[in-house]
This record gives C-alpha cells, structure tokens and sequence, in this order.
C-alpha cells in the first residue's frame, strides 16, 4: 500500500535499435490513486546524447535529477567534454550506493549513444545502485511487470529510428493502460548518433 | 521515527548481508518506507483543511480554510494559513500544527534574508524550489517536517503566473490549479472541468465559490470559511468573500 | 621600514597601507594582459598566452580563459594556480546555486561570493592573498550582460571595458579612447585585437599566443558562450590586418 516505489507511480522504458537507442516515460504524478498532475515528465537529460528516466518516489525523482545535473555540470566544466554514457553508468551507481543504508526511492534507466564509439548503450540500475546491463531493452516502474510483456512481445532486434519509436510507444502506451498508477501520455526520445528526436505521445486522458 | 527505525533497520541489513545482499536490499526498503511514509500519509491527506490555488490569465489566488483545529475541536476561527514570502509570493501551508508555521515562517524569513542580501527578490519557481530542498533535506532528518504546501506567485521578470503543489514528501508539481487536504476530492473534479488556463480574475473567483459551494454541501465539517488572497504583478491582497453563504446539502 | 610589517597579510603599516596585497596585485601586473570589452549584443574577453618556450606543450585547453557556468566565462590574470583554486569554487558555488533555485546564479552574486573569499585571504592572519585578477563576462535576467573585475583585495566592479596584467595602464587608456558606447560585438572584437596587439611585445599577433573568448546570444534568445578555436582568432586576426605573416623566429623562443 504505501510502498514508496508505487505512492506516486510512473513507468519508463528504454530500448536498442540499429545505431540507435529509445527511452520514454509516462505523465503521471499522482498520490495513491488520485491523479495531482498529468505533465510531470521522468526523462532527464545529461549529454547530447545521454538521457535519464526516474521512476520511484516523486520527491526522489526531483532530488536525484537535480544532483545528477550539479555533478554532471561540474564533470563537464573539470573535463572539457560532455560524460559518455558508460561513464554516467558508474556515476549513478555509486551515486546511489553512498546512500545504501538510507537509499533514494528511485529505479533509474539510462539510454545513450557512446560520443566516442557510436554505439548505443542502455542499462538499469536497483535503488542502491546495481546495474542491469542490457543488449535489448530496460523496464522500470510501476507498470514494469506489463511491461516487461510489452517488450518481449514487441521488440526485435535491429529496428531503424522510426521502427524503434513505433516500438517503443505502443509498447509503453499498452503497458501504462493496464497499470492505474501510470500512463496520461507519454514522453519518447529518439536517440541517433547526431540527432535525437523527441516526441510528445496523447495516450488516454483517464 | 524515520531515525529510530533507520538505526533498527540498519542492524536488521547488517544481519540479511550473510544471506545476501540484493535480496536483503530489497526487503529492507520495503519495510522502511512503511515506516517512513505510511501513518502520516494516512492522516495528512485525510486532514480536515482545505487549501486551494488556482491561476489564471494574469493571477494566482489562494485560499485556506480559517479553522484551526485539534482533534474534533474548533481552537481557533479565524486562522491564516498563508504566508506572503516576497512582494510576489505567496505561500499556503496546512499539516501538522506546530510544523506549518514553524517551517513557513523559517522560509519567510529565508526569502526575506535573500532580498536584503541581494537588493533582489526570488522569482516563484526559485523559491518553489528552495522550499522543496528544504523540505526534501527535511524528510531525511530525525524529524521531518509534515507540512503540505501551495506556493503562488507572479514572475516579476515576464509577469506570468506560477502556481506550485508541493507535499510532505517534498515532491513538486507545477499546476494551473491545486488542492490539499480534503479539497482534493470534492474540487479537483470542478476544477478539471471549468479552469481554462486563461481566465480572468472574476472568472477565477467563480470557479473557487464553484468549489466552497461543493465543499459545504458535501463535506461534513464546518472549516469556518475560506481566507482568500490573491496575487497580482501589484503584489498580494486579500479578497472579500461572503462566507456565510447558506448553501443546500444534496 | 616595510619590513616590519609586510610580512603578515593581515597587519596595516602606518601608511595604512597592506603591503602583501599590493605585492600580490604587483605579480599580477608582470602576467599576461587580460580585456574585456561590453558591446550592446555581447561580451568579447581576449587575453595574452605568454609563450614560454617551444618545447612547451601547446594543449587545446585554454589557460587563461575559463567557463565558470552556462552564461558565465571568465579571464585570468596572475598566478594560475591560484586561480585554479578560485575558479573550482566559482564553478562549484554557481552549480549550488543552480541546485537550490533551479535557476543560473545571477552573475553579481557569484563574483561577489569569490570576492568574499579573496576578502577573507587579506584578513586572516598566516594566509597569502591569492595572487590573481579577473575579469567576468556574464548574462543574467535582471541586468543582462554584465562585465566585472576583481583583484586579491576582493574589491570588484562593473565595467564597460576593462583590463588587467601587464600594460593595464596602457590598455585601459587605449579602451578609454576608442570605447563607444553601443558598439556591436563584432565592432568590440575588433577592438580587443587591436588593443592587444598595441599593449603585448610583438606587433604581429597569432592564435598561439592570444586567446578569445564571447558571450552572446543566438538569434532565437539563448545565451551562448564561446571559447573562440585557433583558426577563428587567425581569421579574425587576417581580417583585421595584424596577423602574422612568415615564421620568422618570436624573441620568446630558444635559438
């Protein structure tokens, strides 16, 4: 009932595609079964080409993003470059593992292009820190049991930009329909290698 | 109590590592944040005060219930539940009596020290997102602060409204129109229906009575009339509103 | 006489003067000139790169222009490791900033919080004064661009033009003169270019031994800041007549 994971809701989702990667959230801020806000977006952005989705305790949300943005500016500033996805990982990581006995409230998943390399990377993390690296695709959320269904289902292998969002929406926007705590529109990324797309998605309004 | 149970807590993990740690993580936050947020989230969104905020084309008004109260008992029947922070700002508060006033007046007293620091007022969503650090930087001290917030104010800079939900838990939400307490329930739905992001001052003070209405037909407590303030790019005042108004129950 | 009290930063002689701050601004006036220039539409900031020796490692990065945020940059004049120091706080006070209002310091208050530090370091006793000027360039909603310089007795100031380092004087009255009031961004580069190549030894400039920075904004309203890269500074350079032509051999390098 009140576990903090599920007081607020959310979902976020994030998947591989051929040089390419997706990640999208759903609106929903809401407090038990009651709806506070229907635009309150969980994907963060870090680098051209890095992103962040917080699903969990909505206060933790705001907190962790914030903090990853201070330390994230000041990598930035020190180093003269933007951080590369894998780099970001072990950021969050033990950014999240300092607080172990005392943690925030929040499941993590990251989606982004290497700067370097090209190559597309997405992981997820627990809210202590430990990463799920993935080839395929990343759930977090209150919906994450649906969508985990979703995915399976939908997902393949090798989907150019355009597949992977058609993929990814309709299975978020599946997978937030059966959830209560989720869903009142979506919010997709599109991540290329120099072009990232984003893309506001309606969803049901109930 | 969030302390007590973290220190009980960590003794608790510390045993669970023998038998492993991912699944011992796993339970161990469960059973915290039943600690955490389960009895206080219970009672403070079933408190019987009523906060509410609308914004609109060039505005933002609040409005709080005048009853203080303890218990079933009446102490008090003409209560502010607000607190201007700046010329622009101002902040509506409800929860645990003695918290509220503590901690708005702690954060009245912040944005005033940066004005004379500074020659310069924050805007709304400066201080939105001062007070939710604080509150959020709270939640995880000894004893938090239980107290559920609706921030309002006019950007000095573009002249735009700003209205913010802010609860206990320090999440932060940016709306057109917001409720605490048991307004949520009985104007929420009003409000979906009839706000439109544009509307005038009158049309504004409409759709509140819309919700006062609703609130003495439905809810069966005697909250003792609503404080309404409102602000403007001139800056805070307080509107008259007919409080006596009989309205029929359903 | 000096001697008796110039030893300790936080004791007046009887002049009423205090001699460690006045020799660390001493130190700062042999370092690399330093400018900046306010135009209507922008903030240009050039300073001097004193090329040491040819063996010296040219690295991209630059050393005597800094970012501090995202609408504020920075010039240096005097002891790079100290300034080195100040500028981490800066970044980092203006990143505590961002965290606590979700909004970029406003660029007074920042350069006031460094200067409160550079205070403390002439008042407290066993403390050398940090040895470095600097000039900031910034944007901010309430009072747009701003220009301001500080030095190691954490007095700072607004300006429309100014500098620091060596030939300050010069280049301060060389600014004075051709200063307008509204110029563009494009007419104050031009002048930073030719201030620079009056005040620093060699008439002949070149991109390895100036650096340039702007702040501005774009045409859709964002403000933008940028640390200009060699070919740029040799374009502007050839554009304004004072490049170098051949590679005839600097004084500053070993025969």
């Amino acid at each position: 009932m009140s576990n903090p994971f599920d007081i607020n809701g959310g979902a976020c989702v994030a998947m591989v595609g051929k040089d390419c990667v997706a990640i999208a959230c759903d609106l929903r801020l809401g407090m038990q079964s009651l709806t506070i806000s229907n635009n309150f977006p969980k994907i963060f952005n870090y680098a051209p080409s890095t992103y962040l989705g917080l699903t969990g305790l909505a206060t933790d949300v705001n907190t962790v993003s914030d903090l990853f943005r201070y330390k994230v500016n000041m990598y930035r500033l020190r180093e003269e470059r933007d951080i590369a996805p894998q780099t970001f990982a072990n950021l969050v990581s033990s950014s999240l593992y300092e607080k172990r006995f005392g943690p925030y409230f929040v499941s993590p998943v990251l989606a982004g292009i290497n700067p370097t390399t090209g190559k597309p990377f997405i992981c997820g993390f627990d809210s202590i820190g430990c990463i799920d690296f993935a080839k395929d695709f990343i759930v977090s959320g209150t919906a994450s049991d649906q969508l985990f269904g979703t995915c399976e289902g939908l997902w393949e292998p090798n989907l150019a930009p355009e597949d992977l969002f058609e993929t990814i929406s309709q299975a978020l926007l599946s997978a937030v329909d059966r959830d209560a705590l989720s869903g009142w529109g979506a919010q997709v990324y599109i991540i290329e290698k120099d072009k990232v797309t984003q893309r506001l998605l309606k969803g049901r309004q109930d | 109590m969030y302390g007590v149970l973290e220190r009980l807590g960590l003794r608790r993990s510390k045993l669970q590592l023998f038998f492993g740690r991912k699944k011992s993580a796993k339970r161990r936050l469960t059973q915290q944040v039943a600690d955490l947020t389960g009895a206080p989230g219970v009672k403070l969104t079933a408190r019987p005060e009523v906060l509410l905020g609308i914004a609109g084309k060039d505005f933002v008004i609040l409005a709080a219930s005048k009853a203080a109260m303890r218990g079933p008992t009446v102490l008090k029947a003409e209560d502010d539940k607000t607190r201007q922070l700046n010329k622009h700002t101002l902040m509506a508060f409800s929860g645990e009596s003695g918290d509220t006033v503590q901690f708005a007046e702690y954060i009245q007293a912040n944005a005033a020290l940066y004005s004379m620091r500074n020659d310069t007022e924050l805007s709304p969503s400066a201080v939105a997102n001062f007070v939710r650090g604080e509150l959020a930087r709270s939640l995880r001290s000894r004893s938090p602060y239980t107290v559920n917030l609706l921030l309002g104010g006019i950007d000095p800079v573009n002249e735009k409204p700003h209205l913010y939900w802010v609860d206990y838990l320090a999440s932060l939400a940016p709306l057109p129109y917001a409720a605490h307490g048991y307004a949520q329930y009985y104007c929420l739905s009003i409000l979906d229906k009839h706000h439109h992001p544009d509307c005038s001052f009158e049309e504004g003070l409409a759709l509140l009575t819309l919700c006062t209405d609703e609130l003495k037909r439905r809810l069966p407590i005697d909250y003792k009339g609503m404080l309404v303030k409102v602000v403007t790019k001139d800056g805070v005042r307080e509107v008259p509103v007919d409080n006596d108004k009989v309205v029929r129950s359903a | 006489m000096s001697r008796r009290y110039d030893s300790r930063t936080t004791i007046f002689s009887p002049e009423g003067r205090l001699y460690q701050v006045e020799y660390a601004l001493e130190a700062i006036s042999h370092a690399g000139t330093a400018l900046g220039i306010l135009a209507k539409d922008g903030i240009v900031l050039a300073a001097e790169r004193k090329v040491t020796s040819k063996l010296l490692e040219q690295d991209t990065s630059a050393e005597k222009l800094y970012t501090i945020n995202d609408n504020m940059i920075c010039a240096v004049a005097g002891m790079n490791a100290d300034a080195n120091i100040l500028i981490n706080y800066a970044r980092q006070n203006a990143q505590r900033y961002l965290l606590t209002y979700n909004e970029d310091i406003p660029c007074e208050q920042l350069v006031r919080r460094l200067c409160d530090l550079k205070q403390g370091y002439t008042q407290h006793g066993g403390l050398r004064p940090f040895g470095v000027s600097f000039i900031y360039a910034g944007y901010d909603h309430l009072r747009q661009f701003q220009l301001y310089q500080s030095n190691p007795s954490g007095n700072y100031g607004g300006w429309k033009a100014t500098s620091v380092g060596a030939n300050n004087a010069s280049a301060q009255s060389l600014l004075k003169q051709d200063y307008k009031e509204d110029c563009a961004l494009k007419e104050a580069c031009a002048m930073a270019v030719k201030v620079l190549s009056k005040t620093m030894d060699s008439t002949k400039l070149s991109s390895e031994k100036i650096e340039f920075a702007t702040v501005g904004k774009t045409k859709d309203g964002k403000i933008y800041h940028h640390l200009w890269s060699a070919d740029e500074i040799d374009a502007l350079l050839r554009e304004q007549g004072l490049a170098k032509v051949d590679d005839e051999p600097e004084a500053g390098d070993i025969k």
